[in-house]
C-alpha cells in the first residue's frame, strides 16, 4: 500500500503539468476560435506559404 | 432554367447565362459582381472556400472607394501604431457567416504584401489586421475585404474586445481548475468512503485528507474567487443574492474540512466543495458565452452613422471624417447616401427617407431651408446641407440615448430561482447554526460534523442549477428554431406576457408587387415584369426583392449598364435606356405612388406597390390570441393602412400615426394598468418603444440598433417564432418551478435527518449529486412539445395571403 504514498504525489505533479499546459493553451488563443482551425487540414496548401511564422 | 448562383445562392434569371470558371469547371453565377468574386477568389488560390463553407456567401457588392480611410485624422482613430513598421486595425466584417468565411478572409488578407498577420474571430465578426503602413494602407485592405463580398467597418479601438476575451479566458481557466480538482478530490474521497466501511490505516487516511486539501485549495482560492468577490460586492451594496450564501457555504465547508484535516476531525468534504464550485462555474461559463455573443450586436450602432462626409468649400469638395465637421460648414450628400449630420438643406429640394426616426414608410419632401437629420437617407441628390449639429448633439444620438434610458429604466426582473435559492440558503445557514449550537450543548464532538453534514446534504447545487440549466436548455432549443434570446430575463418575462404590441411596417407586412392590378402601357405583362426584375437583379432594396419575387419563374433578359441611383435603377436594353423607379424618376412629369418602368418613349408599365401581410403572421397572431394573449398594432403609418392590416389579421386594437414618444407613452400606460407587455418591431424607429416594453422582440432583418435594445431576436422573418418562444418560455418556467418544488421536498426530508446525525457522509454526497441530476434531467422536458406549442405552417408558402392595398 505504501506505493500510493509515491504515486499520488506523482499524479498531482502530472495534474499540475496538465493545468499549466492548459493555461498556456488558453493564453495562446487556442480556445478563442474552435471552428476555423478544423478546416485547415482539408486545404491543399502550396508549399511556399510563409504566413505561419508571422502569426506568432 | 439554371439553378442558384454558385457564389451567393440567389436564383439565376434566364437570358445570357453568366459562367464563372474554376480550373476546368464552369459554375453558373447570377451577376457580374459574383463572377468577379468567384474568379478573384480562384485567382488567389482560395477556391477551396466553396468546398468548405456551410452557408452561401453574400452577394458581391461593388468595391466602394475606401480612400478616405487614409486621411490622417480619420486613420488616427482607427489605426494604432505598434512600432516602426507595424500598425493594427480592428475591422468589423459584415456578412461573415461561417468558419469558411473566416478562413477565406484570413488567407486573402495574409497573402497581401505588407500584412503581418490577420486574425479572424468568427464569433464576433471581427478581423484584427497587423500590417506595415509603409507597404500597404488601410484602404487597400478594406477594398480587399469588399472584393470578397463582405462589408468592412473599421472600429475605433478594441478595448471592449480585449476585455471580453480576457473575461472569457479567465472563466475557462477557472472552470478547468475546478474540474480537475473535482475529479482528483473525488478519487481521494472514494478511497476515504471505502475506508470508512472496510477500515483504513489512520496514517493513510490522514495522507488522503492532506492530498484532498492540496487539490481543493487552488479550487477554493482561485477558481471560486468570483463567488467571494461577488459576495463582498453584495455585502457592500447591502443586497443579498446568490453569491453570499454560495461563498459562505464554500468557505464554511472548506474551513471545516481543513480544520478536520489538521486537527483530526470526523469527516472532510473536499470533494463536495470542488464539485460544487465546478458545477456552479460550468453554469456561469455557459451564461457568459451566450451573453457575450449577444452583446456584440450592440456594436452595430457604429454602422448607422457614416464616418465620412464630403465637405464643400467654394465649389471644391473633399472627403473628411465626420468628426472634423463644424456647424456652419457645408457638406454634400449623394443620392442614396445617409446624412452624416443634422443640418439645413441648401440649393435644391430633395426627398428624404426618415423611416429611421419617424417610422414613416413613405418618403417626405424637404424644401430648401428645411431641417434634415443625421441617419436619414437622401433619395435624390446630390444635395448640399449646412451643418447644424454634429456627433452627440444629433437627433440620432439622442435617439440612441433614449434607447439606453428606456432600457435602464426597465424594472429588473428578479429571478425566481435566484431569490428562492438565496432565501433557502439563508435558512440553511440558520439551521446549520442551530444544529451546531444544539449539538454543542449535547455532544460537542459531533457538533461540527453534523453542521457540515447539513450544509453538504442541503448543498444548494440543485437550487443553483434549477434556473440556469432550464434557461440554458430553453435558449438552446429556441436557437435551433431560429429564435435568439439576447437577454435571459426577457425569456422569463415573456412567459408572463399577456399583451403583445406589434409594429406594422416591416414587422407584420412586407412590400409586394400587386401583379393583378399591374398596368401595362406597351408590350406584355410578363415582358414588363421580366425587364423590371432584371433591372433590379442586383439591388437589395425591399422593392427590388418584391419585384424579383413577382417575376419568379420568368426568363430574365440581360440588361447592360445597370446603374442604381437614389431614385431608381437605370439600364440599357435593346438600344433603349430603361428607367425603373418612382414615377418622378422614371418619367419626365410622373406622379403617383407606384413603381414605373419607362424607356425613352415613355411609360412601359406601372407596378402598384402593396403591403402584403407576411407569411405566417395571421397564424402567429391567431395562435397568440387563442392562447389568451391580447394583440395590438401601434404604427407610425396612416390610419387607413393600419386599419386594413389590422382587419386582415383579425386584430381589434390598433393605433396609427404614433411617434416614438407616443409609442413609449402608450406602452408605459399599458404597464401602469398592470399588463405585462411585449413589443415586436423591426427598425431603429421602434427602438425606444421596444426598450420601454417588458420584453422587446425584433425581427433579425431589422436594423441593428433595435436588436441591441431587444431581448429576443427572431432570425429571418418568421413570426411563428414568437409563438415558439412563448411556449418554450412557459415550459421553462414550469420546469424551474417543478425543480424548485422537488429540491424543496428533498431538502425538507434530508436536512432533519442530517441534523439528527443520521446521515453518513457517503449518503449525503449521493443525495447531493442525485438531487442535482434530477434537476438537470427535468430540463429535457423543455421543447419536447413543439407540435402543441405551434400550429403547423401553411401548406404552401407560395399561396398568396390576404393582400392589403397600400395606396
Amino acid at each position: 500500500m505504501n506505493i500510493i504514498l509515491a504515486l499520488i504525489p506523482v499524479s498531482l505533479v502530472l495534474l499540475g503539468v496538465g493545468v499549466a499546459a492548459f493555461f498556456w493553451a488558453v493564453d495562446d488563443a487556442q480556445y478563442d476560435d474552435l471552428d476555423t482551425p478544423a478546416l485547415a487540414p482539408l486545404v491543399d496548401d502550396d508549399a511556399t506559404r510563409t504566413d505561419e511564422p508571422a502569426r506568432r | 432554367m439554371p439553378g442558384a448562383c454558385f457564389h451567393c445562392g440567389e436564383p439565376i434569371g434566364g437570358g445570357v447565362p453568366l459562367l464563372a470558371t474554376i480550373g476546368t469547371q464552369s459554375h453558373p453565377v447570377c451577376c457580374i459582381g459574383c463572377r468577379a468574386a468567384v474568379e478573384w477568389i480562384d485567382g488567389l488560390g482560395l477556391a477551396d472556400y466553396y468546398r468548405l463553407r456551410e452557408v452561401t456567401g453574400e452577394r458581391a457588392a461593388p468595391a466602394d472607394d475606401y480612400a478616405e480611410w487614409d486621411r490622417p485624422r480619420l486613420a488616427r482613430r482607427h489605426v494604432r501604431e505598434l512600432g516602426a513598421d507595424r500598425a493594427e486595425a480592428t475591422v468589423l466584417v459584415e456578412g461573415m457567416r461561417c468558419a469558411a468565411c473566416a478562413w477565406l478572409i484570413e488567407r486573402a488578407l495574409a497573402r497581401r504584401d505588407g500584412v503581418h498577420e490577420a486574425t479572424v474571430s468568427p464569433l464576433v465578426q471581427r478581423v484584427r489586421i497587423v500590417f506595415d503602413p509603409s507597404r500597404v494602407r488601410l484602404p487597400a485592405l478594406l477594398a480587399t475585404l469588399a472584393r470578397l463580398g463582405y462589408r468592412p467597418h473599421p472600429l475605433e479601438g478594441d478595448r471592449i474586445d480585449a476585455l471580453r476575451t480576457g473575461e472569457r479566458r479567465a472563466a475557462l481557466k477557472r472552470l478547468v481548475v475546478a474540474g480537475f480538482g473535482a475529479m482528483q478530490a473525488m478519487m481521494y474521497a472514494v478511497a476515504l468512503y471505502a475506508g470508512a466501511f472496510d477500515g483504513i490505516d489512520p496514517a493513510v487516511r490522514a495522507f488522503l485528507r492532506w492530498m484532498g486539501m492540496l487539490v481543493a485549495t487552488p479550487v477554493v482560492l482561485y477558481a471560486a474567487r468570483p463567488f467571494f468577490a461577488g459576495a463582498v460586492r453584495e455585502w457592500r451594496a447591502r443586497r443579498l443574492s446568490m453569491d453570499t450564501p454560495v461563498a459562505l457555504a464554500i468557505g464554511a465547508i472548506y474551513t471545516g474540512s481543513v480544520v478536520a484535516t489538521v486537527f483530526g476531525g470526523a469527516e472532510v468534504y473536499f470533494d463536495s466543495v470542488c464539485m460544487f464550485v465546478f458545477l456552479l462555474l460550468l453554469g456561469r461559463y455557459v451564461e457568459l458565452r451566450a451573453r457575450q455573443r449577444a452583446g456584440e450586436v450592440a456594436d452595430a450602432l457604429v454602422r448607422l452613422q457614416p464616418a465620412t462626409a464630403e465637405r464643400c468649400t467654394e465649389g471644391a469638395c473633399e472627403t473628411i471624417g465626420v468628426h472634423e465637421l463644424e456647424p456652419g460648414q457645408v457638406v454634400r450628400v449623394g443620392a442614396g447616401a445617409t446624412f452624416p449630420v443634422d443640418g439645413v438643406l441648401r440649393g435644391a429640394r430633395c426627398r428624404v427617407d426618415e423611416s429611421l426616426l419617424t417610422g414613416e414608410s413613405a418618403a417626405c419632401l424637404r424644401e430648401v431651408g428645411d431641417e434634415v437629420v443625421a441617419g436619414s437617407v437622401a433619395l435624390d441628390g446630390p444635395v448640399e446641407v449646412e451643418v447644424r449639429r454634429v456627433g452627440p448633439a444629433t437627433v440620432l444620438s439622442a435617439l440612441a440615448r433614449m434607447v439606453e434610458r428606456a432600457a435602464a429604466a426597465r424594472p429588473r426582473i428578479a429571478r425566481l430561482a435566484d431569490a428562492a435559492a438565496a432565501r433557502f440558503v439563508v435558512r440553511v445557514l440558520a439551521a446549520t447554526g442551530v444544529v451546531a449550537l444544539t449539538w454543542a450543548a449535547i455532544d460537542p464532538t459531533r457538533a461540527f460534523a453534523s453542521a457540515v453534514a447539513v450544509l453538504v446534504i442541503s448543498c444548494p447545487c440543485a437550487f443553483a442549477l434549477a434556473a440556469p440549466s432550464a434557461l440554458t436548455r430553453a435558449v438552446g432549443v429556441l436557437a435551433r428554431r431560429g429564435v435568439m434570446v439576447v437577454d435571459a430575463d426577457a425569456l422569463e418575462a415573456f412567459a408572463g406576457v399577456d399583451r403583445i404590441v406589434f409594429d406594422k411596417t416591416g414587422t407584420l407586412t412586407e412590400p409586394a408587387i400587386d401583379v393583378a392590378s399591374l398596368r401595362v402601357a406597351r408590350g406584355s405583362r410578363e415582358g414588363a415584369l421580366a425587364l423590371a426584375a432584371a433591372l433590379e437583379q442586383a439591388s437589395t432594396h425591399p422593392y427590388a426583392r418584391a419585384l424579383r419575387d413577382a417575376a419568379r419563374g420568368l426568363a430574365l433578359p440581360a440588361i447592360a449598364d445597370v446603374r442604381e441611383t437614389g431614385g431608381g435603377v437605370l439600364g440599357r436594353f435593346d438600344g433603349h435606356t430603361l428607367r425603373l423607379g418612382r414615377p418622378d424618376f422614371a418619367l419626365v412629369d410622373g406622379d403617383g405612388d407606384a413603381l414605373v418602368l419607362a424607356d425613352d418613349a415613355g411609360e412601359i408599365a406601372r407596378f402598384p406597390i402593396v403591403e402584403r401581410v407576411r407569411a405566417g403572421a395571421r397564424e402567429a397572431i391567431d395562435a397568440l390570441q387563442a392562447a389568451g394573449v391580447a394583440c395590438e398594432i401601434v404604427s407610425g403609418d396612416h390610419a387607413e393602412r393600419v386599419q386594413r392590416v389590422a382587419v386582415a389579421l383579425g386584430v381589434a386594437e390598433w393605433r396609427a400615426r404614433a411617434t416614438p414618444e407616443a409609442k413609449l407613452a402608450h406602452l408605459a400606460s399599458l404597464r401602469t394598468r398592470g399588463d405585462a407587455v411585449a413589443a415586436v418591431g423591426d427598425g431603429v424607429n421602434d427602438a425606444p418603444a421596444l426598450g420601454g416594453a417588458d420584453v422587446a422582440i425584433t425581427l433579425g432583418e431589422g436594423a441593428a440598433l433595435a436588436q441591441a435594445a431587444s431581448g429576443i431576436v427572431l432570425a429571418g422573418s418568421d413570426l411563428g417564432g414568437i409563438v415558439d418562444a412563448r411556449g418554450v418560455a412557459r415550459s421553462m418556467l414550469a420546469v424551474v418551478r417543478r425543480n424548485l418544488r422537488w429540491t424543496f421536498a428533498y431538502n425538507l426530508l434530508a436536512i432533519p435527518l442530517a441534523a439528527l446525525g443520521l446521515v453518513p457522509p457517503w449518503l449525503a454526497a449521493i443525495g447531493m449529486s442525485a438531487s442535482s441530476l434530477v434537476v438537470v434531467a427535468n430540463t429535457f422536458a423543455i421543447g419536447r412539445t413543439r407540435a402543441a406549442a405551434r400550429p403547423a405552417p401553411p401548406a404552401a408558402a407560395s399561396v398568396p395571403l390576404a393582400r392589403v392595398q397600400a395606396a
